[in-house]
Parts: structure tokens; sequence; C-alpha cells
């Protein structure tokens, strides 16, 4: 795992993994955000599938994306997690708040952990271990006897938002006396309780800190907590002494104040260094913020036992320090509190500089749309402007017209940005899987080889965002449930190595995604029982297509063994589920021993595309580029006909059916002379037809417009596309085309 | 204009009314986005003759159905007064083309009158009822019935 951070930190060339890594943090980062949200949201007596589902999806998307890049301690806690929350939607577990309390803990510690990766691996991985145990024990039914720490957590008193005074001089009375410098010492070495500083930062609304104070006497068992001066008004800073771990804290800490604003610190200096300081304190006072001279100010005029106490009384907002003053260890106290407002103030200094920057920022699809538009119109209106300038004697006009020409590169250059925002290659998406793939074929003793197809054509961002969960999830259960053990596939007559295959391509008015693998395939026995065993209603004359499509049903699994890859069935619920979302469709197509394919055909709504503008009559069309084979002049004789009418043309000893747009399209002759002598080998599905048409227009990039949002589907036409006069030129589905010289 | 008379009223509904040769006709104005000249759409193949393509509106592909076709008037020219309506129903967008646009009127129900069993080219369905404006003769149409009518063909079938 650490390794994984060298190789994405420590060489340029592996830049574009990083990459890949800021984009999972961010997805985890909104998944648990989302999962903690539906946590606290549901209602542990009414609690319905659809919640459950939807939590249980969160924390399955975490998982796989931690195991996919390696992060193993993420993966196991969040499979942990998920194993719980199986249990849940399978209703064989009652939802209670100790498995809620347990979530969220499970969730703060996940984001700690991802936070840890996220900084480059350094510094020691929280523990997760009691976590773990935790979770299992829950998971094994067990009524689960809650751990101080954990009480504290499961016991959130409402405490009001300002802290009065008063209860923090029970709760340092209460426990300070015992503790004196050296006993504390001594319990520290011992594995006791440990002091910690924490100061809390950076905070919109320093009250909400004082309620902190508040839970340590609220909660039996957690440690004494006193205030100590802070270093700015936005700031607090307390000394705990506890035998919680710091994770325990922050979860409980996370009630009032940020996780992130918190910062806590061991305290292990020698009583005699604490001494040292106070001794060096006015020296050192005398480098510090206003606040603290302020503070010293103040201290002269507070009447108080020593003038080291007086220090604190000014400290803005502290309202322990009342109570610290009065403690019978107030000597101590004030040596702790001088040395850690000391290295507080630095700590804040250096971790407020330290917070890593989004390289990236997330903005609303719409927006960009929006933005698309825009700039679509101002392409339009510049090309007006162009041609109506034409006219102008440049002699006269020089510099409108030399405006002209920069308001053009601009535009273009403009619009350019403006759409490469949206669209990016498959081949960001695909380039996560080789990886993966590794690292799991490795795991379960496969020999998986992944080949990629189609890897430069373009997909909007807002759909590769998407298509990115379902896709690896497909990839998963391709290699964890198609491909088998080598002695299997060896057995079976098949090469040792199994073959995982991506594509992607443009096809019709879609593009459509495959994942196929030559593995085992599906049984249609095993799904159809395994149908029966969750009470669905299937018979045994159901086609196949149906079949597959049951696999899709929320919790269905045919794998015979829960692993952490997949098979708890999770994974085709979330593909189909994401998939709809972008008006897609999943197709699923298997042989039982051959393998299977999974097909993703997604609508092309904004893809980019290169065209071919081709005139018929007095319309333009548009042929996608990728289907245009070549194009060439011909004689009428080179025509001949079969039967009553359907034309054939002989291409290099290839005789292909040719298609006349001019009828396909009912265009309107206005000029009877004319006809069409231009011929388009185009090649879609497989097979190759010739369109007749009368000119060669262009050669352009088009953005696809969707023409169902507004009006219906057109046979024989996958879109529109906007063309640079303002006008609407129809895309042809040469797939439909193709289709259509077969019937 | 009177409407704003009316409009403080209770019940008051506005229309946007537009000529179709000698008939005039009246919609829900909160379902017209906005009226623009008419420019020559991009023709689509098998489609109706009263649709009459699609036209780019600023980066939408929008359909153009001219109601003078569609409602068989005598004639249905092209010049620079046709006007084409652009309406919003229910987040599709679909422009209409008339002979031209007249007015916006506040109709409080007692205008209102049920338009008696006629047989015509429109579906009774679409029609709300007749708006009486002392001489003149509202046709009030439930545009979004009439434009999401199967023969209109601008959605795609069910199946």
């Amino acid at each position: 795992m650490a390794e994984v951070h060298h190789e994405a930190g420590g060489s340029g060339a592996d830049f574009d993994l990083s990459q890949f890594y800021q984009i999972f943090f961010e997805e985890a980062g909104e998944n648990l955000d989302l999962m903690e949200q539906m946590l606290l949201n549901l209602n542990l007596e009414t609690a319905d599938d659809e919640e459950l589902n939807g939590i249980f999806r969160c924390a399955h998307s975490v998982k796989g994306g931690a195991a996919t890049f390696g992060f193993s301690d993420v993966a196991e806690l969040t499979h942990q997690m998920e194993s719980l929350l199986d249990r849940l939607r399978r209703h064989e577990l009652k939802p209670t708040s100790i498995m809620v309390d347990v979530l969220l803990e499970s969730a703060d510690a996940s984001r700690s952990l991802l936070a840890r990766h996220q900084a480059g691996g350094e510094g020691v991985a929280p523990p997760t271990g009691a976590l773990v145990s935790r979770i299992r024990g829950l998971v094994a039914g067990e009524v689960v006897s809650v751990p101080p720490a954990t009480a504290t957590a499961t016991a959130p008193a409402p405490a009001p938002a300002v802290a009065t005074p008063k209860p923090v001089v029970e709760a340092v009375v209460a426990v300070v006396p015992q503790a004196t410098p050296a006993v504390r010492n001594q319990e520290a070495q011992a594995g006791g309780p440990r002091i910690l500083e924490i100061s809390i930062q950076q905070l919109d609304h320093p009250e909400q800190a004082d309620a902190i104070s508040e839970l340590f006497r609220d909660i039996p068992g957690l440690g004494a907590i006193k205030t100590l001066p802070a270093a700015g008004a936005n700031t607090r800073l307390f000394e705990v002494e506890t035998t919680s771990s710091d994770d325990d804290l922050l979860d409980l800490f996370a009630f009032h104040v940020a996780r992130e604003n918190v910062v806590i610190r061991e305290k292990s200096e020698e009583a005699g260094e604490i001494r040292q300081v106070v001794d060096d304190k006015i020296g050192v006072e005398t480098m510090l913020s206003t606040t603290n001279d302020a503070q010293t100010k103040e201290a002269s005029t507070t009447p108080s036992p020593g003038a080291a106490f007086g220090f604190f009384d000014g400290a803005p907002g502290a309202p322990g320090t009342q109570a610290v003053t009065t403690s019978p260890q107030a000597g101590a106290v004030v040596d702790d509190v001088i040395s850690k407002s000391l290295r507080g103030n630095t700590k804040a200094a250096t971790s407020g500089s330290a917070q890593p920057e989004a390289a990236t920022i997330r903005v609303a699809i719409s927006k960009v749309d929006q933005l698309i538009n825009l700039v679509g119109e101002l392409v339009i209106t510049q090309a007006m402007l162009a041609q109506n300038s034409r006219a102008l004697d440049p002699a006269v006009y020089q510099q409108l017209l030399t405006g002209l020409t920069d308001l053009d590169r601009n535009t273009r250059d403009l619009q350019e940005s403006v759409m490469s925002i949206r669209m990016i290659p498959m081949s960001i998406v695909f380039s996560r899987f080789p990886r993966m793939l590794r690292d799991l074929a490795g795991k379960l003793g496969k020999k998986v080889e992944f080949v990629t197809q189609g890897e430069a054509t373009e997909l909007d961002k807002g759909l590769v965002e998407k298509i990115t969960d379902p896709l690896t999830h497909l990839v998963r259960n391709s290699c964890d449930h198609g491909i088998e053990m080598p002695e299997e596939r060896i057995r079976a007559g098949k090469s040792e190595t199994g073959t995982i295959t991506l594509s992607a391509a443009h096809q019709g008015g879609s593009i459509v995604i495959e994942v196929r693998d030559d593995g085992r395939g599906m049984s249609r026995e095993k799904i159809l029982s395994k149908a029966r065993e969750r009470g669905l209603d299937v018979s045994d004359q159901m086609p196949d297509s149906e079949v597959w499509q049951l696999i899709f049903a929320p919790g269905f699994s045919t794998a015979e063994v829960v692993t952490d890859v997949s098979g708890r069935g999770v994974g085709m619920d979330v593909v189909k589920r994401n998939i709809a979302s972008l008006n897609g469709t999943v197709e699923i197509d298997s042989s039982e021993g051959f393998g299977m394919k999974v097909s993703v055909r997604l609508p092309l709504t904004l893809a980019i595309m290169d065209g071919m503008s081709v005139g018929v009559g007095n319309e333009v069309y548009i042929l996608p580029l990728s289907s245009v084979v070549e194009s060439f002049q011909v004689k009428a004789d080179a025509v001949s006909t079969v039967g009553q009418g359907a034309q054939l043309v002989k291409v290099r000893d290839e005789y292909m059916p040719v298609i006349e747009l001019e009828k396909v399209f009912q265009v309107p002759r206005f000029d009877s002379e004319k006809t069409s002598d231009i011929m388009v080998v185009i090649e879609a599905d497989g097979s190759r037809v010739v369109l007749l048409v009368d000119e060669l227009l262009g050669q352009q990039q088009v953005v696809v417009k969707n023409l169902e949002s507004n009006y219906r589907k057109v046979p024989n036409v996958s879109g529109a596309t906007i063309l640079g006069d303002g006008k609407v030129a129809l895309i042809l589905d040469t797939g439909a085309l193709v289709r259509r010289s077969r019937h | 204009m009177e409407k704003t008379v009316d409009a403080v009223s209770a019940g008051v509904r506005e229309y946007l009314t537009f000529r179709l040769d000698k008939e005039e006709y009246g919609i829900d104005i909160l379902k017209v986005q906005e009226i623009r000249g008419y420019e020559p759409p991009t023709r689509i193949a098998n489609a109706p003759s009263f649709i009459k393509g699609v036209v780019n509106l600023r980066g939408t592909i929008v359909p153009i159905v001219d109601m003078r076709l569609k409602f068989n008037c005598a004639k249905a020219e092209y010049d620079s007064f046709t006007v084409v309506i652009i309406l919003n129903l229910r987040q599709r967008i679909v422009g209409i083309v008339v002979d031209s646009v007249s007015d916006v009127m506040g109709l409080v129900p007692d205008q209102l009158r049920a338009a008696p069993d006629i047989e015509s080219v429109i579906d009774a369905e679409s029609v709300i009822g007749l708006g009486s404006l002392g001489e003149r003769m509202l046709i009030l149409l439930d545009i979004e019935k009439l434009m999401s009518g199967i023969d209109m063909g601008l959605t795609s079938d069910p199946c």
C-alpha cells in the first residue's frame, strides 16, 4: 500500500495513476459523507430496504475503489462494514443504535485512513483492529457490551453550546488531585492514561469547542479535561488525561467540532522539561503574538495565587480558566499550559499551511452545458459576422477586420477549451483496470490477460464519471466469477490464461462498452434456483435473456462464496441502477463454459464526433468519420441491379449494396439534371455498404445533440448537430443503414 | 390591454392568442417560452407534412410544427410575418408556426363557454372551451394535450 504511493508519487511516469487516486479520494469522501448522512437519518424502527441498500452500496463502492487501488486497510475495514450492512439489509439482524455508532466510527476511521493515503501514506495509520473486531462481533449477532470509550460515542449528551465553567471545575478537581506529574509520567510509561494536548483550531464558533469539556463530565470513565488558554480567538486548547485512543476522542469531539480542526498531541515531556519552559516563559512571551501580550497585561491586574495563573485569565473565551486557577494542582497545570500553548501556536501555523488545497473543483454538469451552449451561440454569431464582413473593403475597414480575425481565433480557442472540459477519452477509465486486475488475479491465483479496444473513443465527462463504478464492478465480476482457476481451464480444454476484453465504440446513436471474458459463463439452472430461493417469480420456460436479467435484482448473486472481491450480488444491482440513470441499458449474453459478455449501451448525449458532411440535393447530412472507409466518383453504369432494383456496385472485387440517400431521406430535387454520383463506402456492424451522395462537403468535429430530447427517434438518424451557419444537420446512423441493406 | 384590470379578479387566466387563417386561438401563456420569426428548418425525412423539421434554438434542437398544415388551413405561406411560438411543455420544447400572434388576453371563468360537439380536425379532448370576447370567439386549446397526442408524432411511440 505504501508502495502504491511510492509508485504514484515517486516517478513522474505514473502521474496518471495518481490522478485516479484523486478521483477515488473524492468519490470515497462523497460516499462516506452520504453514508454518514443516511446513517444519521436512519430510523431504526422503520428502516426500509431502500435505505439499508443505499448505505450498503456506499460501503460497497468505497470498498471496491479501495481494493482497486490497493488500500487494503480501507478495503478491510469497509469489507467488515459491508458484512454488517449486508446482514442488516437481509433482515438477519435488526439495526441498533450501537451498530449505527460503530458504523459511523468506522466511516470516520475510513476517512482518516484515506486522508493518510492521500497525504502520501506518511505517518502511522490509525489502528482499526478494535473497530474491525467490534463489527465482527455485531455481525456474529453478539449484543456487544459497549466499551467505555465507545460509550462516549453512543451517548452524545446534547451538551449546550456554551459550557459553564463550574462543571469543569468539578471534573478537574475530581481527577487531577491524584495525578501529580510524576504519577502521570509513570502511568504513561505503563500504558495507563495518557496525557494529551488537544488544540482545536480555525473555529467559526469557538463556543462549540467549549462543549467538549461537558463531554468529559457527562461520560464516566473518559478522563479529565482542563481548558488551557488559547492562542487566538478562534482556537481552543485543552489538556486531557484519558485512556481512550485518539480516534475515539476525535469521534467524540466530532459532535461539536469538525474533525479536521482538532489536533491531538501526546504529551511525553519529562516534568523537568516543562519546568524549563516555565522558567523561560518570560523570554518566550515576548516573541508571542499580540494576543499573548494582552494576556500578560491582564495577568498583572488579575488577583491570583501566582503570576503565571493570571496569564490565563485573559485568554479570550476560555471558560475553564477559573477552574484551573482554583485547582490544587494549578502549578503543574500552568507549566503544561504554557509549553502547550506555545507548541499549539506553532502547530496551528504549520497545519494551516499544510492543508492540502483541492486541485480540482466539481461543477454541476448543467453549468458546463450552459457554457457549451453559450459558446456554441457565440461561434455562430462570430461566423455570421465573418461572413458579413467579407464584402467590406479591407483598406477602409482594416481595424474592424483585424478585430474580427482576433475574435475568430479567440472564439475557436474558447470553444475548444470549453468542449475539452467535458470530453475525455475512454482510456482514462480503461487504464484503471490493468493494475486492479493484476492484483485481483494474483490474489485469486488466476491468470488473466486484459485487452482493451477503442480507447480513443471520447466520452462525456459526466458519463465517464458515472460509468467507471459500474465498469469496475463488471470487470471484477468477470475476474472473480468468470475466469476459472488455471487447472480448471486446462481441464476444460482452454488455455491457462483467461482473457478479459474491455471495448468501447460508437454504435448507432449510442456508445457501447463491452466487458467480455472467456470464463465459465453463467449457469441458467443456478440462477433459477437461486431466484426461487429468494422468492422471485420465475419459471423454467423463461428465455435466456430474461434469466440473465434476474441477476440485476438487489442482493442477487450466484457466487458460492462471499469473497471480499465480489459475490454479494450488489454489483449488478448498482451497475443496473447507475446505467439506467444515464438512460442506458445493460445486456448480458452468456454461454455456460464459454464465457459471458456484458454490453453497456449509453446514449450519445454529448459525445463529440469526427464527422464527414455530405450534400444530397440541398441538404447536408453528417456521417461519422469512423465508419467511412473510402469515397470515389462513379459512372452510372458501374452500378448493377439484382432482381427488382436492389443495386450493387463492385469495389475491388467485392460487391456491395448501394443505398441512395436521396431515396432513403426522400430528398426533394429542384435540379432534375443533378444526380448523386459520389459513393462513400461505410462500414458498421462488420459489414460494408455504399452510400450514394451528391457531394462531399468536408470533415469537421461535431457535437452530437440528442434529437429525442424534444422530438422523437428518427429512423436511420442517430442524432443532430449544429453547423457553423447555425443550421441543424442530421447525423446518419450507419449501423441502421447497414442493417437496412440486409433486409 | 385590459388584462391588468382583470388580473386582480379571481380566476383570471391569461391566454396568448394567435390567428390561423380566419380563426383565433388561445393558449395558456405560461406554456409559451418565446416568440420568434420563422426560419427554414432542417427537413426530417418521413415525418408528417405538418412537422416542418428541426431548428437550432440556442444549441437546442427544436421541432417545428406548422399549425396551419395540422389544422388544414387553406394556405400556409412563409414570409417575413410568419411567426413561430416556442412552447415549453413538460421539459420538452417545441415550436408552432402560426399566421400571426395577436394579443395576450385575460379571461375570467364567466367568459368561458363549453365547446359544443362538432366534427373537426382538432381532437375535442384538446379544446378547453370557447372564449367569448364581444364579437370575437377564441378557441382555447389545451396545447400540451394537443402536442403530446399520438397523431402529432412528436414523441416516440410508447413501445
